[in-house]
């Protein structure tokens, strides 16, 4: 594993993966690291062992970066995560990029002998339910899609990895990671626009906890996978929970008080006239509390520099 | 009448109060459990435990400092008994903790009451849940009987319903003691009651009282906790079969069912029966 000399970035300008890319170039001066993307870098790094090259999401485009640069891992930071819109036109466009793609990427890191590659999946594959247990283990049933079809990207995706996962273990080094909300100046993902509303409904009747991890915490996470931990399926969060309430009135100015449980026939209605994600309420009624003391079980030197409510107060900036 | 809107204090309130705080002060719980809203619904509570239902304790003096699996007989149509039970162990035992009821899987897709129960350190009955409040040192109440047990017919009354065997697997797994508990009173708070099973099915409903009166009438409660049962330490770290726990289980409900007898021949008159002594 120590024979790791080049990585891809594929998300290269995501707030994330370019957080994960300045701390990777500092932190590993003599490895060549080459990020891609279909947008343009958010913040332009300028670390002489890092290179972005914009490109189309094509097998091609792919192939010509495994043949060209001798890549020996890849972190895969680019699921194309929910919009506003459910319209067929995006939904397809999800699929595509996030199950056809994904299984595209893993078929070349096979076939260009890489060593190791690391997924970004999300936690949300469990699924917001009234019966999940809190502390959810990476071994739990994926529930996300039983309620709401919109999220099958999200589960497929998942299990799309896991799968090859396993099948090739002993030719490939492959890490799936579920981290919980992801929140910090550079993350514009739903939750952290919902927090940041100060017209988005917020449960009276329903008060679910929540686990948010910042986003260079996140990052440094995701760079010490690269050599610190093994193959396997690690729910990243900390032990610490904060209720809805508690984190909105962190980060928001003032929200809206209304009773949620009505909220899914209501958007039903509402879908006819604008789109609507109803099938995000469940996620601010009940809890989707996941396990996160195994993958620190591979990291324990690994602390984090966030706590949860420094994370939320830095969101109101 | 008045006597039950009496702001009756909690004894020793700030001791009370003050231990708690220091073991689940600081915010919300992971399962939802809010120290400040679960102290001012218990000061709410308080009153209604003392002078509506006037729970009487008996046994404190078999509840150490030690983390249990608590294990009740189920009573009363709706879950009154667990209430009195969490206010008895907040507030008449010593140390006092907040025991972590399981409750039904229905119970939690509930807008508002699983909010206010789920403050209160109420939790979902399921096994991983279970497993990990065990492995934080808390200590849960559990109702083997489940709803068999709470939604009986008046001929049922006081006679416990065959237990599961998911809480003595937990129990195993986590080698932790039982602590049977019988409550005796909480029958009666719907005293003519006839279970529909058939409306119930049909419904989708996991039960469908039909009662003489639909708010629970003040029968007076006595609380019974038994002397802690330790776990067979020859099934832990087995798998045992069904057949294997059954001894020991029915152990257990046997141990319920004699505290109940026996808590029946020795509690007070109420009012369905000619009024009683005075003497509580």
């Amino acid at each position: 594993m120590n024979n790791i000399k080049s990585v891809l970035i594929i998300g290269a300008s995501g707030g994330l993966a370019n957080i994960l890319c300045g701390i990777l170039s500092r932190k590993y001066p003599h490895l060549k690291i080459i990020g891609v993307d279909t947008r343009h870098p958010r913040v332009k790094i300028t670390t002489p062992n890092f290179e972005f090259i914009r490109i189309k999401y094509t097998r091609g485009n792919f192939e010509k970066i495994f043949r060209e640069r001798n890549i020996d891992a890849l972190f895969h930071l680019g699921r194309m995560s929910h919009s506003k819109s459910s319209s067929q036109s995006e939904v397809e466009e999800r699929l595509n990029l996030n199950l056809i793609g994904t299984n595209k990427i893993l078929e070349l890191a096979l076939k260009y002998q890489l060593q190791k590659v690391i997924i970004l999946s999300t936690h949300h594959v469990y699924g917001a339910l009234s019966d999940n247990p809190v502390f959810i283990k990476e071994d739990s049933p994926l529930r996300a899609s039983i309620k709401y079809p919109e999220l099958r990207d999200v589960t497929e995706m998942d299990s799309i990895c896991t799968n090859w996962m396993w099948k090739y273990k002993d030719q490939l080094e492959t890490i799936v990671l579920r981290p919980c909300n992801i929140i910090g100046p550079q993350i514009n993902n739903t939750i952290s626009q919902y927090l940041r509303s100060s017209i988005a409904p917020m449960p009276i009747d329903f008060n679910p906890t929540f686990q948010f991890i910042h986003e260079l915490d996140m990052a440094s996470i995701i760079c010490n996978c690269l050599f610190d931990v093994k193959t396997g399926i690690y729910n990243v969060a900390p032990e610490e929970t904060i209720t809805l309430k508690e984190a909105k009135e962190l980060v928001a100015h003032s929200y809206v008080p209304f009773p949620v449980s009505i909220l899914s026939p209501v958007a039903k209605i509402v879908k006819k006239l604008w789109t609507f994600p109803d099938y995000l309420i469940d996620y601010i009624k009940y809890p989707c509390i996941i396990d996160g003391r195994e993958l620190m079980r591979n990291l324990p030197d690994v602390e984090l520099r966030f706590t949860t409510k420094q994370a939320l107060k830095l969101l109101r900036l | 009448m008045f006597k039950l809107f009496k702001k009756d204090k909690i004894e020793n309130i700030d001791n009370i109060f003050n231990y708690l705080a220091d073991k689940y002060g600081g915010g919300t719980d992971p399962w939802g459990l809010n120290f400040k809203r679960a102290k001012k619904y218990l000061n709410m509570i308080f009153p209604v435990f003392k002078n509506y239902f006037k729970v009487r304790t008996f046994g404190i003096e078999n509840v150490e400092d030690k983390q249990y699996m608590v294990v009740s007989n189920h009573s009363g149509q709706i879950a009154i008994d667990g209430l009195m039970i969490g206010t008895a162990f907040a507030t008449q035992v010593w140390p006092p903790r907040i025991l972590r009821p399981m409750v039904e899987r229905f119970f939690t897709n509930l807008p508002f009451i699983n909010k206010w129960a789920s403050e209160c350190g109420s939790v979902l009955g399921d096994r991983d849940n279970c497993q990990n409040l065990l492995e934080r040192g808390e200590s849960l109440l559990i109702f083997p009987e489940g709803v068999r047990g709470v939604a009986k017919s008046t001929k049922d009354f006081y006679h416990v319903q065959p237990f599961t065997k998911g809480f003595y697997r937990m129990a195993l797994k986590a080698n932790i003691e039982i602590l049977p508990v019988a409550v005796v009173g909480a029958e009666e708070t719907f005293p003519y009651v006839y279970q529909a099973k058939g409306l119930a099915k049909m419904l989708g409903m996991p039960a469908m009282p039909l009662s003489a009166n639909y708010f629970p009438l003040p029968s007076p409660m006595d609380i019974h906790i038994g002397k802690p049962i330790k776990v067979e330490q020859s099934l832990i770290d087995q798998d045992p079969s069904d057949k294997e726990l059954d001894e020991h289980i029915e152990k257990i409900q046997a141990t319920i069912q004699e505290m109940l007898n026996q808590g029946l021949k020795n509690r007070r008159n109420y009012i369905f029966k000619k009024r009683g002594n005075k003497n509580e």
